[in-house]
């Protein structure tokens, strides 16, 4: 069977003043009916960029180029505007980091809300407003005939993001594409948010697209994990594989610096990765990781790495072995010799 | 339509080059970007020939811009067919020769323009800088007085009082500068505002620098390329402004003369002989042009920042 | 939102009686306007007789007061030169500043906004260059001088469009045209600058994001925001029309208000010339506390705070 999406060999270049920006670097990512794939990694590492592609909402001066970029079996690559409108909203939506600034602070809720839904729906106003009450009541909205006559501004933060995720729901699309859409939100809120979206995905079925740089929400939620780093994808597979035993260096990082609940302690300081995600300026001539990394050796620095399958459906871009869990304790050459 | 670029803060990541060499001054920098500049040249050559063509006036033509001669009078220029190398850009109804009304009316122009503006300049300054120093009341104040000045008609005014005041070039120029400093107060006033934050002003008053000398150590000699850039703008706006209260009749009067006065009295003439206005008014336009080109060039070397 | 337009009312009241203020001394700066008003062979008694009739022997401060509790009440004087009560006049004159204006304003914004629209839909491309150049070349163009280029090319050479006088609507185009130009290059460098702003904006991303068509992009969720300041640059340019107006309609031969001011000015038509200036101030400060307002009002975040 098809996939829902299929990604392949997905590139993004930037012409900027000093050079030609590389944030996307031949990623793959697969996405089939139903399923939940997370994409984790540290901000800058090219998941919004990669969101947006899917959507064509890439930068106008960008230069996108993929082996396959398909929806439902159709390709996405070379769509018209009028072809790109029809598949916006309707079939793929997508749920956005700060629900603050994603509404248009000039219109009333309900609105907005009915403008995309009769962009492409053939219903009146009242079928619409209908539609929306009830979304609004299914995402657990308070007062909902109330809200459709608030701007933006007059509500909160979890509301608005409630009220985006049934944005999304409007049409119901096969995809959703939610890009961080709790990192602007409360903490108590945020759990509320990601259990609601769990549970729509549960109940309509809807392929979703996960995006955030806390690995922490991952589990429970995904059913299979994509870690970028970079611009590249530098570790995949199901959630248990990724999770249950990180094999990139990266991964583990982002692991080590999730609050473990009973062992870390309040104002404890959490693991972190030393370093910063790099600009993507050049063309790689090493592991993208090489700096940060603290198992670096010679060979890394050597060649650009690339992505290997292990058993499973897990895939790595790492020179270190792919099956044997490593001790973290026992670096193969010390950090200190390429550095 | 195609997408514009829809990631914020993505350009904020593009940082420059780091320089490899010393660092250079920020005045180094500033005179670097003006070589690049292309408004920088034209504005400043087409600002530079006028300026040395008004001074050497006496130079460039032998007649005298006061000489009347009513045999000659309605030359044509040298490029129409009856026109003559005597009198290159013809005369005017009188027969007075036009380069040289041109040329003592580039004077007029320019002096109105620069006096204007040191008066304009120091008012501007003044009421801005106590706006941005002392906030509070002075700053309300200073509000308000701005808020009469643009509620009050520039043109209407100044022909008023030109006309209630008497016609003379002294009394234009400070009737022009004391209208025309609205902009001064509102760049300066900014300008402050941003200086009187910052760890250099706030030490100074640390210490116990006495006010003025904050003042006049701190503040001014940070707000200057702020003054140059508005102030340059402002040239044009008062070359402007006594072309027209000279074109209105209020102006300018004879034996003095202007650019506004050469169009004023050339108006009976234009179906027939166009060339009468078009020669002062392209002088008009081009004169503008350059000082504007120039202050926008001035405002993108000195304050890129501050770009509209 | 009720003490801030409290506010603004109580300081455009202020800055009115300052305005009053300024106008009224600035006609009696020269001393004695019955000297001038009676002209040049005016003998001693005529002078004294005007000046009585007037008032000008009373105290500077008493002559204020009593004209401006004149004008209040609506008796805003008698021309000498007309010999008429200078309401009527100013009534004739007002329609066809105010008509010109109007169709200044059109004209400017009816060229501005889309070319700043466009430019900013279109940055750096040949589109926004010739934007950016006319933008440049106009601002150096008195008004005088595009009035008599116009007259030169429209009327004179092609003869397509009367020049002078008010007589039908043609005769409004081309003084509209040489009084709106010059206001249309700060109108499209702002519409440009919000337009580029609110493109790069959230909820534009979202509105692409959710399908819907590139003009409801561009005009409901782009320009309706980058609109906002413009609408209240251009209520303060329409003011400044008013006050410019007298170049044009001097140029013109137009009858209206500007040209009004410039006779009365060079009659020294005392009380015609007072009650214009403050007729235009007046006119010019409503109109901020109007764009104020609307500002506000065009702005949802404003309105329900
Ligand atoms: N419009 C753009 N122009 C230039 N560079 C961009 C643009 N958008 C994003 N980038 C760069 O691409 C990289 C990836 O960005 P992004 O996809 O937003 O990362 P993430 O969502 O993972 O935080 C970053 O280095 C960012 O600076
Ligand atoms: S390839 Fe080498 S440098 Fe890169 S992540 Fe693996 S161990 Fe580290
Ligand atoms: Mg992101």
């Amino acid at each position: 069977m098809t996939p829902l999406l299929e990604i392949r060999s997905l590139s993004l270049e930037i012409p900027v003043n000093d050079g030609l920006l590389r944030p996307i670097r031949s990623v793959d990512l697969t996405v089939e009916r139903g399923e939940t794939v997370a994409i984790v990694g540290e901000s800058g590492c090219g998941k919004s960029l990669t969101s947006l592609a899917v959507m064509g909402l890439q930068p106008q001066n960008a230069r996108l180029s993929a082996e396959r970029l398909a929806f439902q079996g159709e390709s996405l690559l070379g769509l018209d505007r009028r072809r790109w409108q029809a598949i916006r909203g309707k079939r793929i939506a997508m749920i956005f980091q700060d629900p603050m600034t994603a509404f248009d602070p000039c219109y009333r809720m309900g609105d907005q809300m009915a403008e995309i839904l009769r962009q492409h729906r053939p219903v009146s106003r009242a079928e619409a407003r209908e539609r929306i009450v009830a979304l609004l009541r299914r995402v657990g909205v308070p007062a909902p005939e109330d809200r459709l006559d608030q701007f933006p501004h007059q509500l909160s933060g979890g509301l608005r993001q409630r009220m985006m995720i049934a944005t999304a729901l409007l049409c119901e699309p096969e995809l959703i594409i939610a890009d961080e859409p709790t990192t602007a939100l409360d903490v108590t809120i945020q759990a509320q948010i990601l259990r609601l979206l769990a549970d729509v995905q549960q109940e309509t079925g809807v392929g979703l697209i996960l995006v955030t740089h806390d690995i922490g929400v991952v589990a429970g939620l995904a059913d299979r994990v994509v870690v970028m780093y970079g611009g590249e994808v530098v570790e995949s597979g199901t959630t248990d594989e990724v999770l249950g035993s990180p094999r990139h260096p990266y991964t583990a990082g982002l692991m080590r610096s999730i609050p473990v609940p009973g062992r870390t302690r309040r104002g404890q300081p959490l693991g972190h990765i030393p370093g910063l995600v790099p600009r993507p300026i050049a063309p790689l001539t090493a592991c993208g990781f090489l700096d940060r990394c603290e198992f670096r050796h010679e060979a890394c620095a050597a060649a650009p790495v690339p992505l290997r399958s292990g058993a499973g459906e897990r895939q790595l871009r790492c020179l270190l072995p792919i099956e044997t869990p490593r001790q973290p304790a026992e670096p193969l050459v010390a950090a200190t010799a390429i550095a | 339509m195609a997408d514009t670029s829809l990631i914020d803060g993505a350009s904020a990541s593009i940082s420059a080059a780091p320089a490899a060499k010393p660092m250079p001054t920020p005045g180094q920098i500033a005179l670097r970007r003006m070589a690049r500049h292309p408004g920088f040249w034209f504005g400043g050559i087409v600002l530079g020939v006028f300026v040395l063509a008004a001074i050497a006036a006496p130079l460039l033509t032998p007649y005298d811009p006061g000489t009347q001669d009513l045999a000659r009078r309605l030359a044509a220029p040298v490029w129409n067919s009856a026109g003559s190398w005597q009198h290159p850009l013809g005369t005017d109804h009188l027969g007075r020769d036009y380069l040289a009304l041109l040329l003592y009316g580039a004077r007029i122009s320019l002096f109105v323009g620069f006096a204007t503006v040191l008066i304009s300049g120091l008012i501007g300054t003044v009421l801005g800088v106590a706006a941005g120093y002392w906030g509070g009341r002075v700053d309300l104040f200073v509000n308000f007085l701005l808020t009469v000045r643009l509620t009050l008609p520039v043109v209407l005014v100044a022909l008023v009082a030109v006309a209630v005041l008497g016609q003379s070039l002294p009394l234009l120029v400070l009737v022009i500068g004391g209208l025309l400093w609205d902009r001064l107060v509102i760049v300066t006033r900014t300008a402050t505002q941003q200086l009187v934050g910052r760890e250099f002003v706030t030490a100074a008053r640390a210490i116990g620098s006495s006010t003025p000398r904050i003042l006049m150590r701190e503040i001014l000699p940070n707000i200057t390329s702020a003054l140059i850039v508005v102030g340059t703008l402002e040239l044009a706006r008062a070359i402007l402004m006594e072309a027209t209260l000279t074109f209105l009749g209020l102006g300018i009067q004879p034996p003095l003369t202007s650019w506004g006065l050469m169009i004023s009295e050339a108006k009976s003439q234009f179906l027939f002989r166009p060339w009468l206005i078009a020669i002062p008014g392209t002088a008009l336009i081009l004169l503008i042009l350059a000082i504007n080109i120039l202050g926008d060039a001035l405002r993108d070397v000195l304050s890129p920042e501050g770009r509209a | 939102m009720g003490s801030f337009v409290v506010k603004r009312l109580l300081v455009t009241v202020l800055v009115l009686i300052v305005v009053s203020i300024i106008s009224f001394s600035l006609v009696h700066l020269s001393g004695d306007p019955a000297v001038a008003m009676a002209g040049e062979r005016a003998s001693p008694e005529q002078i004294a007789e005007i000046r009585k009739a007037y008032g000008y022997d009373r105290p500077f401060h008493e002559q204020y007061l009593s004209w401006v509790g004149r004008f209040v009440s609506g008796d805003f004087g008698r021309s000498t030169y007309l010999k008429e009560d200078v309401g009527p006049v100013l009534a004739r004159h007002i329609p066809i500043t105010a008509t010109l204006g109007v169709l200044a304003l059109a004209f400017a914004l009816l060229v501005a906004v889309p070319l700043g629209v466009i430019a900013a839909l279109w940055p750096n491309t040949i589109i926004d260059r010739i934007a950016l150049v006319l933008a440049v070349a106009g601002q150096a163009m008195p008004s005088f001088l595009s009035s008599l280029a116009l007259i030169y090319g429209f009327g004179v050479m092609l003869r397509w469009l009367p020049v002078s006088g008010t007589a039908t609507w043609q005769h409004y185009i081309l003084p509209a045209v040489a009084l709106g130009y010059y206001a249309a290059p700060a109108i499209m460098r702002l519409t440009r600058s919000g337009m580029m702003d609110v493109l790069k904006s959230d909820h534009v991303r979202t509105a692409r994001a959710y399908g819907l068509s590139p003009w409801r992009v561009v005009l409901r969720h782009g320009l309706r925001h980058a609109i906002i300041p413009v609408v209240a640059v251009a209520t303060v340019q329409f003011g400044y029309m008013l006050g410019g107006s007298v170049v044009v309609e001097a140029v013109f031969s137009m009858n209206g208000l500007g040209n009004l001011a410039w006779l009365s000015i060079r009659r020294y038509d005392v009380e015609v010339i007072q009650a214009i200036l403050l007729v235009i101030a007046a006119t010019y400060a409503v109109l901020t506390l109007a764009a104020d307002l609307l500002n506000a009002a065009l702005d949802p975040r404003i309105r329900t705070s």
